[in-house]
């Protein structure tokens, strides 16, 4: 009997093998590495509704994240409660960022909306450094309390590990369902097409709103879960670069892919650093294998596989025609 | 999918003395249209008559610069565009306008997007209830493209149909919202006599099934064949109105847009035969 495999038993799959890769790994080093991988994993589920499917570049993704990680970590040190709490600020803060910059994007359009990113994660960078009463300024934050259970604390790079896999686990199945149903086609029609949409009565306005926060949500989540890993964060982390590599994520893992979205963001986090090796030149070689990527597989390298398979497929078929087959 | 065909007495589409300024350019003077239920109503006229701002102000795409328009008795002046949709009015384009990196069915899917009520987030915890909903959008829609005749064709990239199918999908992807009434903005251009014969077909077998259609055009051959009644704009103004047989022979009108090509053609096409038999 063959048996057809499901989305569910690849997720299982994943999961699994997810669960198991820390038994390889002694270095804590890679261990840290891994946990990047996670949050980015998250924030870039999150940039894939605005920029992978409803089609706006969002190049404020620091903005977010920093909002996000801000937020939880001021919160707890403000009100010594627990981190989970500030999860759900961070959530609260997701909202109110989506709806802020959502409606911008109702108006700017194309390159003017980019521009208009760029400018709200700088803004919020520079807030953040010139409020040193509130956050600390550029002197950052410090001592940002784990994630617990109880008196359980998750203190290792492992048991991070795992907290942040369930944690990723749960937005992967989020964007999922999202992406999978009628508002992730919504999204996509949107990107193709507005005026149409509009004219099957659906209020576009809402729709675009929705995209940015939700997207908004995984990224102050993921903020969120930065702050209470790495217990320090300063204005300096969030700038232009790291939306920049957002962006470059979503783009190796295919625009608008969500299961993309782990290979693009485990790439581009993890390259640079088996890289390493090369000195001073390791990024002129990174940036050319992006670079490369995006011209030949542009709708991200695991449809390099597709295409692969496509034409060895066609070139089979070829030869059958070439021996007589119907 | 609409079965309930009414009288054709009552006016289903009103439009009162509108008139559209774009700074000094009058775009549409004082227009006034009224359509019956269930009928085919064409709007014809020369190039930048005004035809695709009409169908622009009855959506709300453009503001209008005064008048009024009423839709089944209700004033629909001034909504915003979704809601004006969601009134009852579907609409084609001029210019395809469809998602071309989608399969003919999702293209058609997005049509029928506010029959399916279920929120985002209930959506994606209730799961049942979401493939329930959706199970129900798709059969709708290969429905819909039974009664249009691609039904074969649903799991095809749009961009990669011809151009003549995404014309007609996009009278599919209007019929999901069961509409009174669709708008369709030259439906027949850049078709080739096969496709618009098709094209006929397909509105023809909406209207049985109770649609009605307010249509601009430019190929006579589909207006005179199918619709009810025609208006005709000219420089924004209103020439013209009746039946395709007043139409046809009003002087103005042969003028200002037919041609006297038009009405010859019937003569030279005597001659002709005369000619055959001498």
């Amino acid at each position: 009997m063959k048996i057809k495999l499901k989305p569910l038993h690849y997720a299982i799959a994943t999961l699994a093998l997810a669960a198991f890769l820390p038994f390889f790994i002694t270095n804590d080093y890679y261990m840290m590495l891994l946990n990047r991988v996670l949050i980015n994993i998250i924030v870039v589920l999150g940039l894939n509704f605005i920029t992978g499917l409803t089609g706006q570049m969002n190049l404020g993704t620091a903005g977010i994240f920093a909002l996000g990680a801000y937020s939880s970590a001021l919160f707890t040190k403000y009100t010594n409660l627990s981190p989970w709490l500030g999860l759900v600020t961070a959530i609260i803060m997701g909202v109110l960022i989506g709806r802020g910059l959502g409606y911008p994007s109702l108006r700017v359009k194309g390159v003017y909306l980019s521009l208009t990113t760029i400018g709200f994660g700088e803004v919020v960078r520079l807030l953040i450094a010139n409020t040193p009463k509130l956050t600390g300024g550029t002197q950052g934050v410090r001592n940002i309390r784990p994630y617990h259970i109880g008196s359980y604390q998750f203190q290792t790079q492992k048991e991070m590990y795992y907290l942040f896999l369930v944690f990723t686990a749960i937005a992967f199945f989020c964007a999922w369902r999202i992406a999978c149903s009628k508002w992730g086609r919504i999204f996509k029609s949107l990107r193709d097409n507005a005026e149409a949409v509009e004219m099957s009565g659906v209020d576009i306005a809402s729709c675009k709103i929705k995209a940015f926060t939700v997207a908004s949500i995984f990224g102050t989540v993921a903020g969120a879960m930065y702050a209470h890993y790495m217990g320090y964060i300063n204005p300096s982390t969030f700038n232009l670069d790291l939306s920049t590599n957002y962006v470059i994520m979503l783009m190796v893992g295919g625009l608008g892919s969500v299961t993309g979205t782990i290979f693009g963001s485990a790439v581009v986090t993890i390259l640079p650093e088996m890289l390493r090796f090369l000195g001073n030149y390791y990024q002129i070689v990174f940036c050319s294998i992006i670079l490369l990527g995006a011209i030949f597989f542009p709708d991200g390298w695991v449809s390099a596989v597709t295409v692969l398979f496509k034409k060895v497929y066609q070139r089979a078929a070829k030869g059958h025609y070439a021996e007589g087959g119907e | 999918m609409r079965k309930v065909v009414n009288k054709r007495m009552e006016s289903l589409l009103r439009v009162t003395e509108i008139t559209k300024k774009f700074q000094g350019l009058v775009a549409v003077d004082n227009v006034s249209i009224d359509m019956k239920e269930h009928t085919i109503h064409a709007l014809i006229g020369p190039n930048g008559a005004g035809k695709t701002t009409m169908v622009n102000l009855i959506t709300g795409v453009l503001p209008l610069t005064s008048g009024k328009v009423e839709f089944e008795g209700r004033d629909i002046t001034g909504m915003a565009t979704h809601n004006i949709a969601r009134q009852g009015i579907g609409r084609t384009f001029q210019n395809i306008k469809v998602f071309p990196t989608m399969t003919l069915l999702e293209n058609v899917m997005v049509g029928g997007h506010e029959q399916a009520p279920m929120g985002m987030v209930k959506g994606i915890f209730d799961i049942k209830g979401s493939r329930k909903e959706e199970r129900r959008l798709k059969e709708k829609a290969e429905a819909v493209l039974t009664r249009i005749g691609m039904y074969d064709l649903r799991n095809h990239l749009m961009k990669n149909l011809p151009y003549g199918r995404q014309k007609i999908s996009e009278i599919g992807r209007a019929m999901m919202n069961d509409p009174q009434l669709i708008l369709l903005d030259e439906p027949a251009a850049g078709l080739n006599p096969s496709e618009r014969a098709e094209l006929v077909e397909v509105i023809y077998k909406a209207y049985e099934d109770g649609y009605s259609f307010f249509m601009i055009e430019h190929n006579m051959d589909v207006v005179m064949k199918i619709s009810d009644y025609i208006t005709v704009l000219s420089f924004g103004r209103m020439i013209a109105e009746g039946t395709p047989g007043e139409v046809q022979s009003n002087e103005e009108v042969i003028r200002a847009y037919l041609g006297s090509r038009y009405v010859e053609q019937d003569k030279r096409r005597d001659s002709y035969v005369k000619s055959e038999w001498n």
